[in-house]
């Protein structure tokens, strides 16, 4: 029994007296060992005071839960606080359904948060419009183990130098060099970020909603081109050609040699390996010649939801204060993978015993990542039905890898197809401006 | 009927008990269908807020759009294929068990279970049959590589579906069919054989003319229910994909409604699938249905 189900048994039994508490509920969408961490913050959140009463619901998945939140606010049966998705951001901002946190809450030092983190969730003034919660970033894993097998002793940082490594595996007789879901936040999201490129005009939709995809004439288009040659040479698998039938899984049983995944996944793969093979996680590569920028920030954040009385709000407020302090930040992460976003939180965990455990080894890498120099086009992705979008160009994509078109048709269509819902969402929010 | 008057004898009280019933499916039917085509005709924001009345756009739109018809075209090629087979292959199994050969009786009993089975779990457990390298298919992988993989292969991927719903399809077609069997006098066959008549001719001549109405009403049944009963298959099995080969048109409301918070785009296409299961429905009874004998 760790000391946040002591604490909760504690607040349980303090709390049975205390009756003014102001109950609120807070909505999230992770399962599995997030759910386990998010739990446990409530519970000790509820335990270290007696005044408000946090309810924490899961949704079981983030799309599940924002549903959920579209139908009760319609039926104003909210809750105060939910979690949400990056791919959401533009939809809940201009849902006239959330407050912005930092109107909310203009005390806060919300500067400690790097950069990377801000601008995803900023409105055009540079104000906060929701509090990071779990935040990610895309990262480089390989299995050290089995590319010294195949005479790889320096880690590739390069996509060419990727390539020759795969090779080599390749040579070596193994099935599976470097695997990837072909997913649009790691292949096209996180890759045009990196590399500087834009995602759609207007500053990916952050100058105004008549935005368009540019995806068919960045670099990324060669890139995606490339993924599609190398599967066929062998060199790259997605998901469904490996047994496991999961990328993750497929490296972390060390089926594969090779992967870009978030930082999330650090945890369960250091634990897969332990004793079987040797991690090496680095910053996502780049292909030679062009300068790195910052990643996106992943996973998702939380927002205030308008329609409810101040005291709910005050409680609401002291939990997200209590969320953002440093000690709950360092858990959270600990338990779970994902990547403390303030520079308050880097500092102690630099100052802490524990500053080189593995439990923290994706922080400060995924923080470095977050923080390499940006552009207008690197600070996030503001596009309406973009979560339509991420569904569109795994369709178009994954016709390509198999053979079914070529992917620069591919992201043709994906243009076509992701303008006209760029069209239909800017009719659909006539007359609002971008916050 | 005096009994009948004597029960209820005031004409609002037979009314009175039916009326939650009515509640509850004007409720959680009309209302929401009522929601789908009034939405159909405004562009509305998930939250609320202000919507836009625009008329016919939607409909304009979502019918000039060719992944609309895509999406219907792998519903209706489902339909053909999934349904008939769903029907065909109960039908054989039935006329099996109908016979007096050994067994008959227990494979009527065991023949029942899928019934119990929910979409979901049907749809994880043959994602597994089907896996390209445990599965079923992994021995002929092994000969030919590249030969079975539903994760890159839409072609693949859809034989996966069809096979699936067939598979649960089965129990409730078997239980109709092997009742309407059943029911057919023997004297038909004895009088029928005596004439000469082989199994063959007894199955097309005797069996088959005379369990049309079971036939009809399974195919019916089948035909509407494939269009709107694939979901959990879909979405357990192949997510849609690969390259969106198995989205049908009710995975596709699905994913631009609930994932996508296009409440607009994916009530026209409701308003649309709505209308076409109606007609198919309305079809089959006014071509096929009349023609049925019900009489023995």
């Amino acid at each position: 029994m760790n000391k946040f189900t002591l604490a909760a048994v504690a607040a349980v039994m303090a709390g049975a007296g205390s009756a003014q508490a102001t109950n609120f509920e807070f909505w999230y969408g992770n399962t599995g060992p997030v759910e386990t961490a998010i739990k446990a913050q409530c519970d000790a959140f509820n335990g270290s005071q007696s005044e408000h009463k946090v309810t924490c619901v899961g949704q079981g998945s983030y799309e599940v839960s924002m549903q959920k939140a579209i139908a009760a606010y319609r039926a104003r049966n909210h809750p105060v606080l939910i979690q949400f998705f990056d791919a959401g951001t533009l939809d809940l901002m201009l849902s006239d359904a959330v407050e912005p946190i930092q109107d909310l809450m203009p005390e806060v030092k919300w500067d400690t948060y790097i950069a990377g983190a801000r601008t995803y969730y900023e409105t055009s003034t540079g104000k906060l419009f929701a509090q990071p919660y779990n935040a990610s970033t895309l990262l480089f894993y390989t299995n050290k183990t089995e590319l010294e097998k195949a005479g790889i002793t320096e880690t590739p940082t390069t996509w060419e130098g990727i390539i020759e490594a795969a090779r080599k595996l390749k040579a070596a007789g193994h099935a599976c060099p470097f695997v990837t879901d072909g997913d649009t936040w790691r292949v096209l999201e996180q890759f045009s970020a990196r590399h500087g490129l834009p995602i759609a005009t207007k500053h990916n939709g952050y100058d105004g909603l008549d935005a368009e995809y540019l995806v068919n004439t960045t670099f990324a288009a060669k890139h995606l081109a490339n993924l599609v040659q190398w599967r066929k040479e062998g060199l790259v698998r997605l998901a469904a050609d490996t047994k496991a039938g999961n990328y993750t899984a497929a490296f972390n049983a060390g089926e594969c040699a090779m992967m870009e995944q978030s930082s999330g996944s650090y945890a369960a793969a250091s634990k897969a390996f332990d004793g079987k093979y040797q991690l090496t996680v680095s910053m996502a590569p780049m292909y030679e010649g062009f300068q790195r920028h910052n990643t996106f920030v992943g996973g998702a954040s939380i927002y205030v939801m308008k329609g409810h009385d101040k005291a709910e709000i005050e409680a609401a407020k002291a939990f997200l204060d209590f969320l953002r302090m440093p000690e709950q930040q360092m858990f959270f992460t600990a338990n779970t993978g994902y990547v403390p976003v303030t520079t308050d939180v880097l500092d102690a965990i630099a100052k802490s015993d524990e500053a080189n455990s593995p439990k923290y080894a994706t922080a400060k890498l995924g923080v470095e990542s977050m923080n390499q120099p940006g552009t207008p086009d690197t600070r996030g992705i503001r596009l309406g039905f973009y979560v339509q979008f991420r569904e569109v160009f795994m369709e178009e994509t994954q016709k390509a890898f198999s053979g079914q078109q070529t992917m620069q048709v591919a992201l043709d269509n994906t243009k076509k197809r992701g303008d006209q819902l760029l069209r239909r969402f800017e009719q659909t929010y006539k007359g609002k401006k971008l916050p | 009927m005096k009994s009948e008057s004597s029960l209820f004898g005031h004409r609002w009280l037979p009314l009175l008990f039916v009326a939650p019933l009515m509640l509850l499916i004007v409720l959680f039917f009309y209302v929401p269908v009522f929601q789908a085509f009034y939405w159909s005709f405004f562009l509305e924001q998930p939250f609320g807020g202000t919507s836009e009345f625009v008329g016919l756009q939607n409909f304009q739109r979502v019918l000039s759009d060719p992944e609309f018809w895509a999406a219907t075209g792998r519903t209706v090629v489902f339909m053909l294929t999934a349904s008939s087979l769903a029907v065909v292959v109960p039908l054989m199994l039935a006329i099996a068990a109908d016979r007096k050969i050994g067994l008959s009786y227990t494979a009527r009993n065991i023949l029942v279970w899928p019934k119990g089975v929910a979409g979901a779990s049907i749809g994880v457990v043959f994602a597994f049959i089907f896996n390209p390298f445990v599965g079923l298919m992994a021995p002929l992988n092994a000969l030919f590589p590249g030969l079975w993989n539903p994760g890159i292969d839409g072609t693949d991927a859809f034989i996966t579906l069809v096979g699936a719903h067939v598979w649960s399809g089965i129990p409730f077609n078997f239980v109709i069919l092997l009742a309407g069997l059943r029911s057919i006098p023997h004297t038909m066959y004895q009088a029928a054989a005596m004439d000469g008549a082989g199994p063959w001719r007894r199955i097309i001549d005797v069996q088959l003319p005379l369990i049309m109405p079971h036939l009809f009403l399974t195919f019916v049944l089948e035909f509407t229910e494939s269009i709107t009963s694939v979901f959990a298959l879909i979405d357990t099995i192949t997510g849609g994909g690969p390259g969106g080969a198995t989205t049908l048109l009710v995975y596709k409301i699905y994913v631009d409604g609930f994932r996508g918070f296009d409440l607009s785009g994916a009530s026209t296409q409701t308003a649309i699938l709505m209308v076409f299961v109606l007609l198919l429905a309305a079809c089959q009874f006014f071509f096929l249905g009349r023609r049925i004998n019900y009489e023995r």
